[in-house]
């Protein structure tokens, strides 16, 4: 759709999660099979028999929420050091195996949880998994192939930060969050994983990486049976169970637009701006859905994108969206203007903000934003890889096995005073947070008071 | 929107990224023995048809090439045709502004286009009970083409220009190692175009320029989905085969002289690290040569197990990302490219200097049997990869149809096969040499601002 924002691209769990949740709805069911091991384990499996090759996801509570103070990164440099070979097998030789067989084999923690996944041939599942498994139950961890990861982490933040979509949603992203679980970038800061010891790295997979409440998805050419049988096999060590997180406060953005600038030598301005959203599990999860399609949601039939896009040619990208997870996240609009042209693109925006939260929208809107979420939902469950992660997200958030049927009749039943009551709840056109990451000398962005506070976090 | 792929090579998998679930398939064409199973059409406005049943998923794809892109452009009028595709969503003498994608999206489906130096191709992704929407709709912007907003949208492309390029250091980087590796031939210049260039475009260039290129004869099409083929076949002759055509298109007939000799280029620009690109000229898949460039670029760099991943990220630790790549469906000679992102405090220099280490084990020495293998296997995984997106298949068969016949998929795996050590080495030999490289390196001048730079904040207005 329009303009997926560049900003997402680097560590992108976040987004994608939210995006392939909203994107997907079957005309025909998807027939999931629902099962349990021994260890406590949920086992969901979509039988898929038209190509040869097969796609495990295991889902662990091991998110980069999980992140202590202070420790920021820890998930994510833990998630790769786990595929970093077994007790048995050095990280060259297990990296050999797989890419023998031409699978694919990794760990990749997401803001709510990590995800442990397979990709191969129907004719090497067996082997594939057993690879799996061994960096599951027994993974090397060795210092190391941890200190290895760690440069290696450090050095792809150092490389992320030249990027001014990526810089502008760390500052966000810390700004809005502040203190919670959702406050930091899931790689977390140079300095950050700098200060990670191999011994957090161990301590992160022994307290997170536990099988009994975990979540696993199978889409692919496969007997639901025995992928059960060969499950219970290659798993059967990893049990116990994760305490649950303290759920964190509100977001709070005081009235007024607090505004952050961050000078680069760049030909266009990063803006970000938004205020608090919404968990999935808030009711209005689906009139936020068709509101949002409406305002910058919808590619080439959302407003901002008829307005700052087409209307006046200020941006090839720009979207709005609510990143909805196991707590609150964010609502934000991200576009990429030329500096000189931020502060019209940010009131163009504001002025979309408050008419859609004064007037309804139009009937032919509604129509619309309906017809698009619903047709399109089998879009998005297409490849086997898409048909697992809907699989854990269904059963993670609780969606229910029957979601994909009943994703129309909730988007269905949305009317336009729903739309109004969840714009004028949930967007604050004049209590937000806007990150711009431009030629300040260019950009001019109008501000009241403009102090200077410490030097950019990039700096080399 | 409107994704642009600039240049002619192939999107490097990040190193970061080989390791997770997500398997970016590259080179790799459709099912084996599909071309059978492919039902193809020429219309008597000699628009050229192709249908393809899969039942897979209740959705179908439908595609629309041109037979134009960068490639077709002269001097001066750069990025005309990328302005073209953007101005294909602006209206019809029917339709107004961006109506083809809202209605697109009334019907549950999304669209895009993407320009390259070869091809530009509009795609719609459909549940396939409304198959005939985009028919209906492609048919009247190839025949009905009246873009509005001309000035707009071209401001919307040069914020694209900022966006990918201009504020990207390794595409700009990308950008001036093309334009020194082709001196004469149109892969000189970039996709998107020069920013002056398109800024000067008019108009009346894009309205010229759509009457040749965007005739049927120019074009093709590719369905592939769950639907009847046939009763498919039957609605696109009815939708298309009234559009006439315009003047033939012009052959491109610029060959681009034989290198005799490493060619560089510096570009400083604002960024934090060193990064550079290496480009061989290299024949593409008319030469058999093609399918053992495409094994040497699997051995150098695809899976953690590649020998620049596991020399430069695992043991010497010196590059954030490294990749080597080709594409061999480009219509004319391409580019074998390395490039690397260095780590901070790193050269580019003494990487360049084990990569070229690695270049010369190539050269000097056959691979071994099992590494031979281990790419072959590669190759096929994402060959059957490949298959689980119908967008994916429809766009394999629009290219080898386009470099001549869409039965050449069905070829692929058998001409990866047949690659022997002897041929990677001597593939090596032959391309991957100093005299036929041009090396590119970015120098990075720091990304903040006056030395300073910094954060600042307070309240908006």
């Amino acid at each position: 759709m329009s303009g997926a924002t560049m900003r997402m691209k680097m560590f992108a769990s976040v987004a994608t999660i939210a995006m392939l949740i909203f994107a997907a709805t079957p005309s025909h069911a998807l027939e999931i099979k629902k099962m349990t091991l021994s260890n406590g384990a949920t086992l969901l499996v979509s039988e898929q028999h038209q190509l040869p090759m097969v796609t495990v996801m295991v889902e662990f509570d091991a998110g980069t929420r999980r992140d202590p103070k202070g420790k920021e990164g820890l998930a994510e440099l833990t998630g790769r050091c786990i595929s970093q070979g077994t007790k048995e097998l050095t990280a060259p030789e297990f990296d050999q195996k797989v890419d023998f067989m031409g699978s694919s084999v990794g760990v990749s923690a997401g803001r709510d949880y990590s995800t442990a996944g397979m990709t191969s041939l129907k004719k090497y599942q067996g082997e594939t998994l057993q690879l799996l498994s061994g960096i599951l139950t027994e993974p090397g961890l060795r210092d190391a192939d941890i200190e290895r990861k760690r440069a290696e982490q450090v050095a792809e933040i150092k490389a992320a930060e030249e990027q001014p979509g990526y810089t502008a949603e760390v500052e966000f992203t810390k700004d809005l969050f502040a203190d919670s679980p959702y406050g930091h970038p899931g790689a977390g800061s140079s300095d950050s994983v700098a200060k990670l010891s191999n011994d957090d790295v161990r301590g992160f997979y022994r307290d997170y990486y536990k099988l009994g409440g975990a979540i696993i998805a199978v889409a692919g050419d496969v007997n639901a049976d025995d992928v059960k049988a060969s499950l219970e096999k290659a798993l059967a060590s990893l049990s116990g169970t994760v305490a649950a997180q303290n759920e964190p406060a509100p977001i709070n953005v005081a009235p007024g637009l607090h505004v952050k600038l961050i000078d680069r030598n760049v030909m266009q301005a990063n803006i970000i701006m938004g205020s608090g959203g919404v968990e999935r599990s808030n009711p209005d999860f689906y009139r936020l859905k068709v509101m949002n399609y409406i305002l910058g949601g919808g590619g080439f039939s959302s407003r901002l994108v008829k307005v700052v896009r087409s209307e006046h040619g200020l941006a090839y990208s720009i979207n709005s969206g609510f990143e909805p997870g196991k707590f609150q996240g964010a609502f934000t609009i991200g576009l990429q203007t030329k500096n000189q042209s931020s502060n019209e693109a940010i009131d163009l925006i504001l002025q979309q903000l408050r008419e859609i939260q004064e007037k309804p929208v139009s009937d032919a809107e509604l129509d619309g934003a309906k017809k698009f979420l619903i047709g399109s939902f089998p879009l998005g469950i297409e490849r086997q890889s898409a048909i697992a992660s809907f699989m854990v997200q269904i059963e993670f958030y609780g969606l229910g096995l029957d979601y994909a049927d009943q994703y129309p009749k909730l988007i269905g039943s949305v009317t336009k005073d729903d739309v109004l009551a969840v714009a004028k709840k949930y967007l604050h056109p004049d209590s937000m947070i806007v990150v711009a990451v431009a030629n300040q000398s260019d950009a001019k962005i109008k501000t009241s008071q403009v102090e200077k506070a410490a030097d950019a976090p990039s700096a080399q | 929107m409107r994704i642009t792929i600039f240049g002619n090579h192939r999107r490097y998998v990040s190193m970061a990224a080989l390791g997770t679930l997500l398997c970016l398939v590259t080179a790799a064409p459709a099912r084996a023995g599909i071309a059978d199973a492919v039902k193809a059409q020429t219309l008597p406005n000699g628009l050229r048809v192709l249908v393809l049943e899969n039942h897979k998923a209740p959705l179908a794809t439908f595609n629309v090439f041109y037979r134009v892109g960068s490639r077709n452009e002269q001097f001066g009028k750069t990025g005309l045709s990328h302005l073209c595709e953007h101005l294909m969503f602006k209206g019809t003498k029917k339709l107004g502004p961006e109506e083809f994608s809202q209605i697109i999206q009334q019907n549950g489906g999304e669209d895009n286009a993407f320009t390259e130096s070869d091809f530009t191709d509009y795609f719609e992704t459909i549940n396939k009970n409304h198959i005939d929407v985009p028919i209906t709709l492609e048919a009247d912007r190839m025949g009905n083409f009246e873009p509005k907003d001309f000035d707009k949208e071209k401001h919307v492309v040069l914020e694209e220009r900022r966006l990918r390029t201009d504020d990207n250091p390794e595409d700009a980087l990308d950008e001036m190692v093309r334009a020194q590796a082709y001196v004469a031939h149109p892969y000189h210049w970039p996709v998107i175009g020069w920013f002056h260039d398109v800024d000067g475009l008019t108009l009346d260039d894009a309205m010229a320029y759509h009457k040749i290129y965007y005739s049927p004869q120019n074009a093709l099409i590719v369905a592939v989905g769950d639907f009847d083929g046939g009763q498919v076949l039957k609605l696109i002759g009815e939708a298309f085969a009234g559009i006439k055509n315009g003047p033939k298109a012009p052959p491109v007939s610029e060959l681009e002289p034989p290198q005799t000799g490493t060619r560089r280029v510096e570009l400083q620009h604002a960024a934090n690290l060193p990064a550079f690109e290496e480009a061989y000229h290299v024949p593409n898949i008319v030469s058999p040569d093609a399918y053992a460039l495409e094994i040497a670029s699997e051995i150098l760099s695809d899976g953690q197990s590649s020998r620049l991943y596991k020399k430069l990220v695992v043991e010497k630790q010196m590059v954030v990302d490294i990749g080597a790549g080709y594409d061999m469906t480009s219509f004319d000679p391409g580019l074998f490219v390395v490039s690397a992102q260095m780590r901070p405090g790193i050269k580019a220099a003494d990487t360049q200097v084990e990569v070229e280490k690695e270049l010369t084990a190539m050269r000097d020495a056959p691979v071994g049997a099992e590494e031979l293998q281990k790419a072959k296997n590669l190759e096929q995984a994402q060959f059957v990869f490949g298959q689980d997106s119908v967008m994916r298949e429809a766009e394999m068969l629009g290219v080898y149809e386009m470099l001549g016949d869409y039965h050449k998929v069905d070829k692929y795996l058998d001409g990866i096969d047949k690659v022997t050590a002897a041929d990677v080495q001597r593939v090596a030999k032959t391309y991957l040499v100093a005299t036929n490289m041009t090396e590119g390196v970015l120098v990075p001048t720091g990304v903040l601002n006056h030395g300073g730079g910094g954060l600042s904040g307070g309240e908006l207005r």
